[in-house]
């Protein structure tokens, strides 16, 4: 039951997002239809519904784990996904055989329209739970917390890279490789000046 | 009652010759039956989904849900969540039939009724629910009706299971399917002794702390083990005229969704 453990935390998920963004608007156009994911790393589908109770402005967004009713389907992978997100390569990435749609093409748009128009202030959600003065300290330790770990990242690799070429020397430095490489061409164009000599004296000798 | 079980009328069982039958592990008189069964839910309704949650760890929403994937359930569809009791099955069916299907929760008993009405209410469903106060057994809707019924921890209370079973197969629309969600018998020796610890002597005292009504839990555990295996009842399924009928176990067998169609 992962699957159904997964839509009911994503459906929470979705939904506070909604209420927090307020854009219940944007769901209009898509009120009952049915987008489904079948992403292959998770081999089971998800399945977007969005739906409306009493006040029909107020939409949810329902996640199911079913495929036998949707209007649009696509089966991809979470790499293509990230592609997709970045580049807006949709044509190219369906020609390669990447992504495939099936089903009213518009949905799948209209869904991906939304989530791109998502734009959150999380900094004043926050404030509005715990306080303007708590989520200011918060967001300044986060920022502290944040810069340490890309200090201690960037001071964790340059001792790994140390460590491992000059005191295990397991590997070379590049200044070396292309010292090396250096070193090669003039032995090469040594032997070839060699070479051309011999062959030149070998004529000498004969004539 | 538990989180899961549901009223339909009686119980589990019921012996045939003479004017008795059992409720949970007693031999009682039908007649009383029908009036205990009812005290029990009367009693339980209003702590029914804290109690479902409690006793279950909250794995009972996960086994809701994977019955709603298995519905197949599409806009516009006519469903009947038979023993509906307080709605689980319902919310999210109103929901994915939308405006132009319906919903029916239909329950024997009035209480539960009334708590599922109210919570789904509350949560601003009501345009495609209705509500019916009814026996599985002589299900009060035209031939060809619904396109899909589920029963959630409800045929276990039914006084006559094979009855109830033709009442539904007469309702459903040919193509329509049935999903039967209950407690079954789990796969494994060891978690058969660990579940038999838990509701005998955790869930009765867990209804008597939360409840307040700690035999209502006896009878919860009893009517569990007297009800039909999963073999059993897919049999059950098929001499009622259902096809293709199958079954999923959840949760190592503890509880198992069995599906029949017809056509």
């Amino acid at each position: 039951m992962l699957s159904q453990a997964l839509t009911a935390s994503l459906e929470i998920i979705i939904n506070k997002i909604i209420t927090l963004e307020s854009a219940n608007g944007s769901l209009e156009k898509l009120a009952q239809k049915t987008l489904s994911l079948y992403l292959i790393e998770l081999g089971f589908p998800l399945s977007f519904t969005v739906t409306s109770a009493l006040d029909a402005n107020e939409k949810k967004i329902l996640v199911t784990s079913s495929m036998e009713h949707a209007d649009c389907t696509i089966n991809t992978s979470i790499k293509t996904l990230r592609e997709l997100q970045a580049k807006q390569q949709l044509t190219e990435l369906i020609k390669q055989g990447k992504l495939d749609v099936a089903g009213d093409i518009k949905v799948a748009q209209q869904f991906a329209s939304f989530a791109e128009n998502i734009d959150i202030d999380w900094q004043s959600e926050l404030a509005n739970h715990i306080g303007d003065v708590p989520t200011y300290k918060l967001m300044q330790l986060g920022k502290k917390v944040s810069s340490k770990l890309k200090f201690a990242t960037a001071q964790i690799q340059a001792d790994a890279s140390e460590y491992i070429v000059h005191e295990q020397r397991l590997v070379v430095t590049k200044s070396q490789v292309d010292k090396f490489n250096r070193s090669v061409n003039d032995t090469s164009e040594n032997v070839s000046a060699l070479e051309t000599r011999i062959s030149h004296l070998e004529q000498q000798s004969k004539n | 009652m538990s989180a899961t079980d549901k009223n339909q009328s009686s119980d589990t069982a019921h012996t045939s010759a003479d004017n008795t039958t059992h409720f949970g592990y007693k031999t009682i008189d039908k007649e009383d039956k029908v009036s205990m069964v009812a005290g029990v839910f009367h009693s339980v309704a209003k702590q029914y989904d804290i109690m479902n949650d409690l006793m279950s760890f909250g794995i009972h929403r996960l086994w809701k849900r994977f019955t709603i994937d298995a519905s197949g359930v599409r806009p516009g569809n006519n469903v009947l969540d038979l023993a509906g009791g307080t709605g689980d099955l319902t919310a999210k069916f109103s929901q994915l039939v939308g405006k132009q299907g319906k919903v029916v929760l239909a329950d024997i008993n009035s209480s539960m009724l009334n708590v599922g009405r109210d919570k789904l209410r509350d949560k601003g469903l009501v345009q495609n629910i209705d509500y019916v106060q009814a026996n599985a057994q002589y299900l009060p809707f035209e031939d060809n009706t619904f396109d899909i019924v589920t029963i959630a921890f409800g045929l276990r209370n039914v006084t006559d299971k094979d009855m109830a079973l033709r009442s539904i197969y007469r309702v459903l629309k040919p193509g329509g399917r049935l999903l039967v969600l209950e407690f079954s018998k789990p796969e494994h020796e060891l978690i058969n002794k660990a579940y038999d610890f838990y509701s005998f002597n955790i869930l009765p005292k867990m209804g008597e702390l939360v409840a307040k009504d700690g035999e209502s839990y006896q009878y919860l555990a009893e009517s569990i083990r007297m009800h039909p295996d999963q073999e059993t009842l897919q049999t059950m399924l098929d001499n009622a005229g259902f096809e293709q009928t199958n079954y999923k176990n959840l949760t190592g067998g503890v509880v198992a969704l069995h599906k029949g169609y017809k056509f």
